[in-house]
C-alpha cells in the first residue's frame, strides 16, 4: 500500500465498558481493505485508524464500528 | 437514541418478567429472555469470531442451558440482570471519563476565515496555517495563533485556569479553545486542530489513561485464561455430577467482570481528576511508582525560592575603590550571564543609576561563576576558586549565614569587594513541605548555592537533609545514592541542568510545565500550575488511585470466592449470582469514582501557570 495516502484518523466514543470489544472493533476495522493499521484505546474512549481516505472514507469506517455495536464520532483532534 | 435501545430492551425484558409472574405464563418469560439476550448473543457471536471467549458467551451459554432444563426465570433473570448492569456500566463508566471529555468538548469546531476580506465559516479542519481568522465578540477563539490586529479580553480557563480575561493585542499569542469575552481579533493560524496547546494537552492525558499499570498487564494476562478456564471447569463439573444447574451456576459467578474493569476504571478517574486539577501524570505505572515515593529531592533557587534573588549588600574591601565601582564592575560582568543572580546584580546596579555597558568577551565557569573582560580589565565574580590570592572569607560567611548569597568581585585576580544577593523564600514552599511531611515523604534539598545560605533556608522551611555546593553531577550522585539506601525518589528539577538526576529519579517532576510544550511531553508528572504544594497533592493521589485499585481487586476476587461458597453449600442460584455479580462490578466503578471528587482545598483550582507572549510555543 502506497503509504503517502494514509490519514489518520481518531475515532471517540463514550460507549467502551466492557474490554471485550477492543478486539471486536481492531479485526472488524482491520478486516476492510484500506485500512492499514487500527488500534482501541479502551481506557481513553478512542480509536486510532490509519487508513486510505480514498478507498475507505471516514464514514465508512464509523459505519463499520456501529456494526459491532458500537456508536463513534470522528474527531478532529 | 442508542440510550432508548439500551433502556429499552431492559425495560421490555424488565416488563415482561413482572408480567410473566403476575400471570405466571412461561411465555412472557422465555420473550423477556430473549429479548434481553438478543444483543449479547450477536456479542458473544461476534468475539467468537475473532477466537475469543468473552463475557457475553458465558451469559448466553447459561441462559440457553437453563432453557434447556426449562428453567425460565433463570435464564431470563440472568440475561435481564446482564443486560440492566451493563447499560448501568456504559453510563457510570462515561462518567469516569467526564473530566477529559468537558476539555474536549472545549475544541471548536468552526472558524470564521477571512479570504479576500471576506468573511467565510468554515470546519476548523478545513484551515490550514497562515490563514486569518476573524473572532468576535463572546465567540470562541478556533486555532493557536497570533493576533494581526484588533484587541479585548480573552477567557484562558480551559487552557490556563484563570478566569479572569487576558488582555491581548496586535503581536500577542491566543490559544485555541478560549473565549473572547470582550473586543474583535483578526488572529493568523499557526496551530490547527491536532497542533493546538489544547489538543495537546488532551492527548497527553488520553495517552496517559491509556498507559498500563504493571498491575494491570499482569491482570490482563489473567483473565485471559481465567474465562476459557471457567468454561473448562464448569464443563468438568457438570460432567461429574451430571447438575447441569450446577455448572451453569458455575458459568455465571465466574464471569471476570468486575476483576477485568477494576484497574482501568480506577486509573482513568486518577488521571482524569489530576489533570482537572493541573497535574498531568504520565501513566498506570507513574502512578503506581509515585505512590511508593518517600523521598522528594528540590532544588533551591526557583523551586524553594521565587527565584529572583535582588541585590541586598556591596561590600569594599580594597580601599582603591569605590562601592559604585565594585558594583558596576560586577554587573557589567554579569551581563553575560544567564544566571538569576546576574539580573539581580544587574538591576541593583542600574537601581543606582550607573551604566551597564554590555562585555564582549565573557566565561562563565560553570558552579564557580563568571569573568569577563571590561575596559582592559579580567574581572571575576563569584567563589574564591576564579581569584589568584585567597582572601578572608570572613565576610563571605557572615552575609551566607544571614541567607544571602555573597560573591567576590575580582579585579586581576585579586579580590576588591563582595556583592549579595537574596532570593526570598515562597510562599506556599512551607505548606508544601508540610503536607509531604505528613504524608511521610522525606525533603531533600540539592542545590550549587553556599552552604550556610542553603541551610538558612532548608531551617525556614523545615527542610530535611540538605546538600548545598552541588555540581550537577553531584545532584546525580545524590539520587543514586539515595536509591541505594532503599528509597524511592521523586525529583523536582527545572530540566535544565538537572536532567540526568531527573532521569534517574523514579519520579521527574516538572513544575510550571504549562509554558513548556518539552516537559509537558516527558515529565513524568507535570504540575501546570508554578505551585509547590501541587506536589504532595499528585503523589497522595497517586496512593488513593494504588489504594482504590488495590480495593476493587480484592472486592472482585471476594466476590467470586463469596459466590463460590454460596453455590458449594447451596442457595446460591444463577439469578442471585448474577444479581451479586453485576452488583459487585457496579461497586468497583463507584468506588473509583470516588477518586473524581475534588479534594484540593485552600486555594482556586488552576489548571495552569496564566502563559505570556514570551512563552508562545
Amino acid at each position: 500500500m502506497n503509504s503517502n495516502n494514509l490519514k489518520n484518523t481518531i475515532l471517540r466514543s463514550d460507549e467502551f465498558s466492557c474490554p471485550s470489544c477492543v478486539g471486536k472493533i481492531e479485526a472488524k476495522l482491520r478486516g476492510m481493505d484500506g485500512v492499514d493499521s487500527v488500534e482501541v484505546k479502551f481506557a481513553s474512549g478512542r480509536v486510532s485508524v490509519a487508513h486510505d481516505p480514498v478507498k475507505v472514507p471516514v464514514p465508512q469506517l464509523v459505519a463499520a464500528v456501529a456494526e459491532v455495536g458500537y456508536k463513534v464520532k470522528p474527531s478532529a483532534i | 437514541m442508542k440510550n432508548w435501545n439500551t433502556w429499552g430492551i431492559v425495560i421490555a425484558s424488565g416488563l415482561l418478567i413482572i408480567v410473566s409472574w403476575v400471570t405466571g405464563s412461561d411465555v412472557a418469560m422465555i420473550a423477556a429472555a430473549l429479548i434481553a439476550g438478543y444483543r449479547i448473543a450477536i456479542s458473544a457471536i461476534q468475539a467468537l469470531r475473532i477466537k475469543t471467549i468473552s463475557i457475553d458467551l458465558l451469559v448466553i451459554v447459561a441462559a440457553v442451558g437453563a432453557m434447556f432444563i426449562q428453567n425460565y426465570w433463570e435464564s431470563a433473570a440472568v440475561t435481564f440482570l446482564f443486560a440492566l448492569g451493563g447499560a448501568l456500566e456504559r453510563a457510570t463508566i462515561s462518567k469516569t471519563r467526564q473530566a477529559l471529555s468537558d476539555l474536549v468538548a472545549a475544541a471548536p469546531e468552526t472558524a470564521t476565515v477571512l479570504r479576500d476580506d471576506q468573511p467565510e465559516t468554515l470546519e476548523v479542519w478545513e484551515l490550514v496555517p497562515g490563514d486569518i481568522v476573524l473572532i468576535r465578540n463572546g465567540e470562541q477563539v478556533p486555532v493557536d495563533g497570533v493576533i494581526v490586529s484588533g484587541n479585548g479580553g480573552v477567557d484562558e480557563a480551559s487552557i490556563t485556569g484563570e478566569s479572569v480575561p487576558a488582555d491581548k493585542g496586535e503581536g500577542m499569542d491566543v490559544f485555541a479553545g478560549t473565549w473572547l469575552r470582550s473586543g474583535v481579533l483578526r488572529v493568523k493560524a499557526v496551530g490547527i486542530g491536532a497542533d493546538t496547546t489544547l489538543a495537546k494537552i488532551i492527548h497527553r492525558v488520553e495517552d496517559a489513561q491509556d498507559a498500563k499499570a504493571r498491575t494491570q498487564t499482569f491482570m490482563e494476562k489473567f483473565s485471559r485464561y481465567y474465562t476459557p478456564g471457567v468454561m473448562v471447569s464448569a464443563l468438568l463439573v457438570g460432567l461429574f455430577t451430571g447438575n447441569l444447574e450446577l455448572a451453569l451456576t458455575l458459568l455465571v459467578i465466574a464471569c471476570p467482570g468486575a476483576l477485568v474493569i477494576s484497574i482501568p476504571v480506577a486509573i482513568v478517574a486518577g488521571i482524569g481528576r489530576s489533570a482537572k486539577d493541573g497535574v498531568l501524570i504520565k501513566g498506570g505505572e507513574y502512578l503506581e511508582s509515585a505512590a511508593r515515593v518517600d523521598v522528594v529531592v528540590v532544588d533551591k533557587t526557583g523551586t524553594l525560592t521565587n527565584g529572583r534573588p535582588v541585590l541586598t549588600d556591596v561590600v569594599v574591601l580594597d580601599d582603591a575603590w569605590n562601592e559604585d565601582q565594585v558594583l558596576s564592575l560586577a554587573a557589567r560582568a554579569e551581563t553575560a550571564s544567564e544566571h538569576p543572580l546576574a539580573e539581580a546584580i544587574i538591576n541593583g546596579a542600574r537601581k543606582r543609576q550607573l551604566s551597564v555597558d554590555m562585555v564582549e568577551f565573557a566565561e562563565p565557569v560553570t558552579g564557580k561563576g563568571i569573568r569577563a573582560e571590561v575596559d582592559g580589565r579580567m574581572i571575576a565574580v563569584g567563589s574564591a576558586d576564579l581569584l589568584d590570592h585567597t582572601p578572608d572569607k570572613e565576610r563571605i560567611l557572615a552575609l551566607n549565614q544571614a541567607g544571602k548569597t555573597a560573591m567576590f568581585v575580582g579585579v586581576d585576580g585579586r579580590a576588591v569587594g563582595i556583592v549579595a544577593v537574596a532570593d526570598t523564600v515562597r510562599d506556599d514552599a512551607r505548606q508544601a513541605i508540610d503536607a509531604l511531611h505528613k504524608n511521610g515523604v522525606k525533603v531533600v534539598m540539592a542545590t550549587g548555592d553556599a552552604q550556610r545560605v542553603a541551610e538558612s533556608v532548608a531551617s525556614e522551611l523545615g527542610v530535611d537533609e540538605v546538600h548545598a555546593e552541588l555540581m550537577p553531577e553531584d545532584k546525580l550522585a545524590l539520587v543514586k545514592q539515595l536509591q541505594s539506601r532503599g528509597h524511592v525518589v521523586a525529583m523536582v528539577g527545572d530540566g535544565v541542568n538537572d536532567t540526568p538526576a531527573l532521569a534517574q529519579a523514579d519520579i521527574g517532576v516538572a513544575m510550571g510545565a504549562a509554558g513548556s510544550p518539552a516537559a509537558i511531553e516527558t515529565a513524568d508528572i507535570a504540575l501546570m500550575a508554578d505551585r509547590l504544594p501541587r506536589l504532595p497533592y499528585a503523589l497522595n493521589l497517586a496512593k488513593r488511585t494504588v489504594n482504590t485499585m488495590r480495593l476493587n481487586i480484592i472486592i472482585a476476587l471476594l466476590t467470586v470466592a463469596v459466590l463460590l461458597l454460596g453455590v458449594l453449600f447451596g442457595g446460591v442460584t444463577m439469578a442471585i449470582g448474577m444479581l451479586v455479580h453485576e452488583g459487585s462490578v457496579l461497586l468497583v466503578i463507584a468506588i473509583a469514582m470516588l477518586l473524581l471528587r475534588p479534594t484540593l482545598r485552600g486555594e482556586t483550582v488552576v489548571k495552569t501557570a496564566s502563559l505570556t507572549p514570551a512563552d508562545a510555543l
